[in-house]
């Protein structure tokens, strides 16, 4: 496969990814159910770096908690987008979610780490209840 | 500034010396004794060293005795090198000890009715940290310090270091020992700056101690001449050493930068006033004097600005109310100051134009002009001219130009942007706030709340932030004020580790005896390169607060690496092999502790962190580094 191939596969994933998301942002989600284990899940989002980008509580770069984007609409659906970007090889590296291949994470351990990520809540304070945070909005606003 | 420039001028050519030293032969520079006849008559081509002999290695280990015949000066040449870096108000000298500059060390410390100040030696445990620290010192006050560094082996340490400082347009004098008695052969060399030289400005190898004075004093005038970068003097260890007699000092020549014309600066003010709605964008300055004479020229105009401050040292006031996103873009005059605009713009000269320069038979090949040429290469409308220098010509321009009128006019522009940039401030923030909650109670602690909880605790103190944050998320940009031309460094300018650290120890060098502390937010693979200089923080008592953003990991290359295990297919659960730091987890509060620096952690419950943060701040306000072991998400 040619480097252009390349290139134009991934343009052509990331408009069909980017279509899939915008349908069904600012929807209410309806989730799937779950068949895997969170508890292996948990080591399994350890050992296949998820925590990297996700945050070890699913805060990170890309938010996992209190997630709308659609990834996490059922595990079906999660599947599809782990095995999306097969030999999407960049020129540059790169700190892009990574293709996740099943000859190296299998159908259930996948499912597994959907389970674990679906435990997750971010249910942080108010700002105005946060003290560092409400200081640092009053000096603005008194500025 | 080039070696022709400098031939041209009858002054102390590199070049020039490397070629008379090659003519005159070994019989005066080599050594004599075997290890001058390995090198003069090389069997088969290569020359061959000679292992140390044991008097060599007995000094080494400071173990040597002086010898039966040694001369007193009474004014020794290095007393004058000490005098002309006084003269340059150099604050201090950061040197890692070496076995090629004695005599210039031990003039520093004993040398003038009040010794070891200005310079003041600052003992380095490793030349990059040195050098890191003249980068950083920097950055900070515009201005150069000096490394003090060993010919060949320290220079070599060293080396790293200055790549990144010429990357980062710091000046900087990079003072070389050289063993020119060949005491240990692999410790010399006749071209002992070929090494840095494709990433230093300038370079000087002396042959006298008058000249040595000189080009003392013309490499510092490289150095702050823009573009800004470290420069060289090599010294050999006899010109330290020899009696100066009655040698004067000569007098040194301030550098001539270059400004835009009286008749240009006439035309910019011109545009400035009759536009409705002017507009200056100011990038990064020299030195503290530029972001002020900004400030000046744009209260004076009413000019609404975009500033870099939040990425890069000495730009103009974050918070300034003529600063933000609040007031009308709609703009018909911009200049830009150190940045490109549409009608004006007033770029110095950047390192592109010292392509010209030596560059060949250096190894790496060379500095390479930049990938992306275009930002680098004046404009259609740029002057190139520095923008510093140039504003006291435009400010004037612009009050000749002044009448009441006008000021009306100015003082109703300067009203509106500053009610626009304000209120946009408190929308953009109270948007930014709600990203920066989320994950507020996690354990490990999330690396805004970091910067949240430090926000309110320096408010009211004069700050500065070294080190880079591009790994640790940049939330000082939103959530505090840069409204000092030091407020923040910007990134590792060769996106090369091992910088925040030293830098940092740099910054609170200078922080030390100006009521300002450092905030260093550090990375633990950036701390692992020169750990030592946490020991240089507790010996000279700098105010430097270290927050480990431990996330046990080089975090960048393990996604590197897992993204391309997803290429191939394979062993996404090995991606951590040589990407991480764990088994065993580095404890950072034993090792500052072991370098002599209060410390506390690891934390990792978040509400154990303001408290924890708080304490930290109250030892570096009492001139005590503190180090505090965080232990973070990833990102």
């Amino acid at each position: 496969m040619t480097i252009m191939t390349k290139f134009f596969n991934r343009i052509t994933m990331l408009v069909a990814g980017s279509v899939f998301i915008m349908g069904t942002v600012g929807a209410q989600v309806a989730f799937g159910p779950v068949t895997g284990d969170a508890k292996k899940g948990m080591q399994l989002y350890y050992d296949y770096g998820c925590y990297g980008c996700h945050g070890y509580n699913g805060i990170g770069r890309q938010n996992l908690a209190n997630d709308v984007s659609g990834i996490m609409f059922n595990e079906t659906v999660f599947l599809t987008y782990l095995r999306a970007r097969e030999d999407q090889n960049p020129l540059f590296p790169t700190q892009s979610m990574p293709n996740y291949a099943a000859a190296s994470l299998s159908d259930n351990d996948a499912k597994n780490i959907y389970a674990y990520i679906r435990t997750f809540r971010d249910e942080p304070p108010e700002v105005e209840d946060i003290p560092a945070l409400k200081a640092i909005l009053d000096a603005a606003e008194n500025n | 500034m080039t070696k022709k420039s400098e031939q041209e001028k009858g002054g102390i050519s590199r070049r020039a010396f490397i070629g008379s030293s090659a003519a005159a032969g070994a019989a005066t520079i080599l050594p004599k004794g075997p290890a001058a006849a390995a090198q003069a008559a090389p069997s088969g081509g290569t020359p061959v060293s000679l292992p140390p002999t044991p008097q060599q290695m007995a000094r080494e280990v400071g173990d040597a005795r002086p010898p039966t015949t040694f001369r007193a000066a009474q004014r020794p040449g290095s007393d004058l090198i000490v005098q002309v870096l006084r003269d340059l108000e150099i604050e201090f000298v950061a040197s890692n000890p070496g076995s090629s500059f004695e005599g210039l060390q031990e003039s520093i410390i004993n040398y003038g009715e009040i010794p070891n100040v200005m310079p003041e030696f600052i003992s380095a445990l490793h030349e990059e940290s040195a050098v890191d620290m003249a980068h950083g010192y920097a950055k900070s006050e515009g201005k150069p310090i000096c490394a003090l560094i060993q010919g060949t082996i320290g220079l070599q340490h060293a080396s790293m270091a200055i790549y990144q400082a010429y990357h980062g347009l710091a000046p900087m004098v990079i003072l070389v020992g050289r063993d020119d008695k060949h005491f240990l052969q692999a410790h010399t060399a006749d071209d002992v700056a070929g090494v840095v030289r494709s990433f230093t400005k300038w370079d000087a190898h002396p042959q006298t101690l008058e000249e040595a004075l000189v080009a003392i004093q013309e490499a510092y005038r490289q150095a702050i001449t823009p573009p800004c970068a470290p420069t060289v003097v090599i010294l050999d260890t006899e010109v330290q050493k020899e009696e100066a007699g009655d040698l004067e000092i000569p007098p040194y020549r301030p550098p001539v930068i270059p400004t835009i014309t009286a008749a240009q600066a006439d035309e910019i003010a011109s545009g400035l006033l009759a536009a409705k709605n002017p507009h200056i964008a100011v990038g990064r300055m020299r030195t503290p004097a530029g972001p002020k004479k900004a400030v000046e020229l744009a209260e004076l105009t009413g000019a609404s600005v975009t500033t870099s401050a939040t990425r890069m040292p000495m730009s103009f006031p974050q918070t300034h109310p003529l600063t933000g996103k609040g007031a009308d873009s709609a703009h018909d005059y911009v200049l830009g100051l150190e940045t490109s605009g549409a009608q004006a713009s007033l770029n110095g000269p950047h390192l592109r134009t010292l392509d010209g320069r030596d560059l060949t038979g250096i190894n790496f090949g060379g500095i390479r002009p930049p990938v992306r040429p275009s930002q680098n290469v004046p404009g259609e409308n740029d002057l190139v001219a520095d923008a510093e220098a140039s504003l006291p010509l435009l400010v004037d321009a612009v009050k000749r130009r002044m009448n009441e009128s006008k000021r009306e006019t100015v003082s109703q522009r300067t009203v509106q942007h500053g009610k626009a940039n304000r209120d946009a401030r408190v929308v953009a923030l109270r948007k930014a706030l709600e990203k920066k909650r989320e994950g507020w109670d996690a354990s490990p602690i999330s690396l805004a709340r970091i910067y949240a909880e430090l926000a309110p605790m320096i408010k009211d103190l004069d700050w500065c932030l070294p080190s880079p944050t591009i790994f640790s998320g940049r939330h000082h940009e939103e959530l505090w004020d840069h409204d000092k031309p030091y407020s923040h460094f910007g990134g590792h300018p060769a996106a090369a580790l091992g910088f925040g650290i030293g830098a940092s120890t740099g910054a609170a060098l200078a922080a030390r005896d100006r009521n300002r502390i450092v905030i260093n937010i550090q990375t633990d693979g950036d701390l692992n390169y020169t750990p030592g200089s946490l020991w240089t923080a507790a010996h000279h008592k700098l105010p430097m607060l270290t927050v480990m953003h431990n996330n046990r990991a080089w975090h960048m290359e393990l996604m590197y690496v897992q993204y391309m295990t997803g290429v191939r297919g394979r062993g996404h659960d090995r991606a951590h092999i040589g990407t991480t730091l764990r088994d065993p987890f580095i404890d950072y509060a034993k090792m500052a502790e072991g370098y002599g620096m209060k410390s506390e952690g690891p934390i990792k419950d978040p509400n154990k962190l303001a408290a924890a943060l708080a304490r930290g701040i109250e030892s570096v306000k009492n001139g005590e580094p503190y180090l505090i072991d965080v232990i973070t998400q990833p990102r």
